[in-house]
């Protein structure tokens, strides 16, 4: 705890004084911190709050809830309002309904008298706390388990599928000389530069001639060879000692166990850090799911969040609250892998 | 079993040829050291055997059994790589099996030779532990032991002390020739380090620029060497070298000192620094002006140079009274000296 401090409190600066570069850290690491923190942050607290509330203006920092109250006569709680009466005198009252410019008020004390106060003297009594109907309505009522499933399908075979075939495909061009192999690395890191919206109609046909359209194979398959990926993999390889795997061959080892028991195994960190990519990619995916998928029973998160969004009236409560549902996933798999990230362990046996 | 034979074998890398027509035959038992400088192909040679790289042309027999085209797996070998190139992702005893799994060996035979193995290198208290959990000594026995595990015909090490302490170099280098001793296994021994050549090997081969300049035993190499290059290479410090003519039968050396010479032109004289010795008062010596004195305790090394500027540099036991910039006449047994013609070859 003394180390944090320490740390916090450490200045440039002579004794305990402010040094200008202390004051323009601090400054660009606060803005830096509400730059990048800010926008998830009030994500978070809008997607507990109400549509009526989602519409203020100004909007308020925190989520808040009307208070209601348990009034004799009435089915349902009504909502609590602060009330300017004529004579100046303030009140707490339950609105019955609203009528034109003014609204029928009772006191919960008082269930027999009823008052009519014009709307303008009137605030709404609130307090901190969340909508949390914004979560559990798409759960209870739309198919957002379907979507669910659908998602983490995709994003886990996608994730498999690409591990396996890019760490192939990076083991045989890090590994083996063979001619051409220069110009096989060129085309492939080249189709980076070529951007989906470019080649989105030649894949759809393709797609739809195997026959693939409306299915999740459809979304699967095409984004499994990842340039990004060969070339991220491929450059690590190279740095995997070419005498481990002499070794291993003098060892009888075949190929297939130079590839998944010496390569694989020492390339983890940059498999990890394509897991990440991948996952990533794959559950944010939304152009192209949108396009191959057309039966509601097959979308996507990002699609089935899109299906929020209507022609006339956008849901905006259920999108915000879903949202945040829909980062989770992303934000455990930083959380768990990212240790992988820094950590290599090829070159430990070396030297 | 384990007797090597290589012949004609020549090695190109893209045009360029690093091994010229190599023909060497290597008994069953022996251990036999290639040394050169770097550069010499010595790897390159050994890499062949290994077959893990394939000659341009040439056969490599063992056993009578010619492999040239069997790979690396199929020859029977083992190797112990200059980096040692242990898996860092699996623990000793993983590294150890790893080969015999390849070989589907039954599991308690794979678990009886790590444990032989382990108990041969005293490496038994390791076999969970990781290659980064090792040091440099330890490193290096773990690979011995995964060529032991695996019962060559012959093994073959690539530079194995290189990556030691000088300490530890010297102690591996006495457990190599125990382990040599014991498995009675053929062995083929790369270094550019002459002690260690010079104290392992049964046989030397001495390469340059990819040919054999010299096959023999450490001591004939060091008394009887075949060329210039074998006399300059082995020994430490180097032979003196002078440049003369023979003229009827005689050579005449710095200093005045005339020789019986069994040549006539162009000739070098080699003397070993050992054996030079400050020369009595009668006697006839090479005067030299110290420019270096090293007293090592035991030896004193002493580099000059003499009056037509060549360098003399000369082993004196003891710690004998000399100094810096002091003049001294430097004399040897003429049947200490060797001799070398024009060429290079050794006359007589």
């Amino acid at each position: 705890m003394t180390g944090l401090k320490t740390f916090i409190t450490r200045r440039r600066g002579h004794g305990g004084r402010w040094h200008w570069t202390d004051v323009a850290s601090w400054i660009w690491l606060i803005g830096g911190t509400i730059l990048m923190l800010g926008p998830a942050l009030w994500l978070l607290s809008s997607s507990f709050k109400d549509p009526a509330q989602l519409a203020e203006f100004p909007p308020t920092l925190l989520p808040y809830v009307q208070r209601v109250a348990e009034v004799e006569g009435f089915d349902t709680p009504l909502p609590l309002y602060t009330v300017t009466l004529p004579g100046g005198e303030t009140r707490i009252l339950a609105q019955i309904r609203r009528l034109g410019a003014n609204a029928q008020m009772v006191d919960p004390a008082d269930p027999a008298l009823r008052i009519s106060v014009p709307i303008s003297q009137r605030a709404p009594l609130r307090e901190i706390g969340l909508a949390t109907a914004n979560y559990t309505d798409p759960f209870l009522h739309f198919d957002f388990f379907t979507y669910l499933r659908n998602s983490v399908f995709v994003t886990v075979t996608a994730t498999l599928l690409t591990l396996l075939t890019n760490s192939m495909a990076a083991f045989a061009l890090s590994k083996y000389r063979f001619r051409g192999r220069d110009a096989v690395m060129l085309v492939i890191v080249g189709t980076l530069m070529v951007p989906l919206s470019v080649i989105l109609v030649p894949l759809y046909s393709v797609v739809s001639r195997v026959g693939l359209l409306d299915s999740l194979w459809g979304v699967i398959l095409p984004t499994i060879a990842t340039p990004t990926g060969v070339f991220l993999l491929r450059q690590y390889m190279l740095t995997i000692p070419d005498e481990l795997i002499e070794a291993a061959r003098m060892d009888h080892a075949s190929e297939w166990q130079i590839y998944w028991r010496i390569v694989l195994p020492l390339s983890a960190p940059a498999l990890a850090v394509l897991a990440i990519f991948s996952v990533v990619w794959r559950w944010n995916d939304f152009l192209w799911p949108l396009i191959v998928l057309t039966r509601r029973e097959l979308y996507t998160l990002q699609v089935g969040l899109n299906s929020y969004a209507g022609e006339l009236n956008v849901q905006w409560h259920y999108i915000l609250a879903m949202t945040v549902v829909t980062m989770i996933p992303v934000v455990l798999v930083f959380i768990l892998l990212q240790r992988f990230i820094t950590t290599g362990i090829a070159g430990a046996g070396l030297k | 079993m384990g007797s090597i034979a290589l012949r004609g074998i020549c090695k190109s890398f893209g045009g360029i040829e690093v091994i010229h027509g190599i023909d060497l035959e290597i008994a069953n038992g022996e251990l036999v050291v290639f040394v050169g400088p770097s550069g010499c192909g010595k790897s390159t040679l050994l890499r062949l055997i290994a077959g893990l790289e394939r000659p341009s042309s040439g056969l490599i027999e063992i056993d009578g059994r010619d492999v040239t085209r069997l790979g690396a797996a199929d020859r029977g070998l083992a190797m112990v790589f200059q980096s040692y190139a242990l898996y860092p992702h699996m623990t000793v005893r993983q590294n150890l099996s790893f080969g015999l799994e390849n070989l589907r060996m039954p599991k308690a035979e794979i678990a009886a030779r790590v444990a032989e193995a382990a108990r041969m290198l005293a490496i038994g208290d390791l076999l969970e532990r990781r290659p980064a959990q090792l040091s440099g000594g330890q490193r290096q026995r773990v690979a011995i032991g995964r060529a032991i595990v695996r019962n060559p015909t012959a093994f073959l090490l690539d530079e194995p002390l290189s990556n030691l302490d000088a300490e530890l170099r010297g102690t591996m280098r006495a457990e190599l020739a125990a382990l040599h001793d014991r498995l009675g296994a053929t062995m083929i021994y790369v270094t550019h380090d002459q002690i260690e050549a010079m104290t392992l090997a049964d046989r030397i081969v001495v390469l340059r620029r990819g040919r054999i300049e010299q096959v023999d035993t450490p001591l004939n190499l060091y008394n009887r060497p075949a060329n210039l290059f074998v006399a300059g290479f082995i020994g430490s410090p180097a032979m003196n070298l002078f440049r003369t003519e023979a003229r009827g039968g005689r050579a005449v050396l710095p200093g005045g000192i005339d020789l019986p010479v069994p040549a006539d032109g162009p000739v070098v004289l080699g003397i070993r620094p050992q054996h030079l010795h400050p020369a009595g008062p009668d006697e006839a010596g090479i005067p030299a002006e110290l420019r270096l004195v090293e007293a090592l305790g035991a030896e004193t090394v002493l580099h000059g140079i003499t009056d037509s500027g060549e360098p003399l540099v000369a082993v004196i036991d003891g710690q004998p009274a000399v100094t810096r910039g002091q003049r001294l006449r430097l004399a040897f047994d003429p049947a200490d000296m060797h001799l070398f013609d024009a060429g290079g070859r050794r006359i007589g």
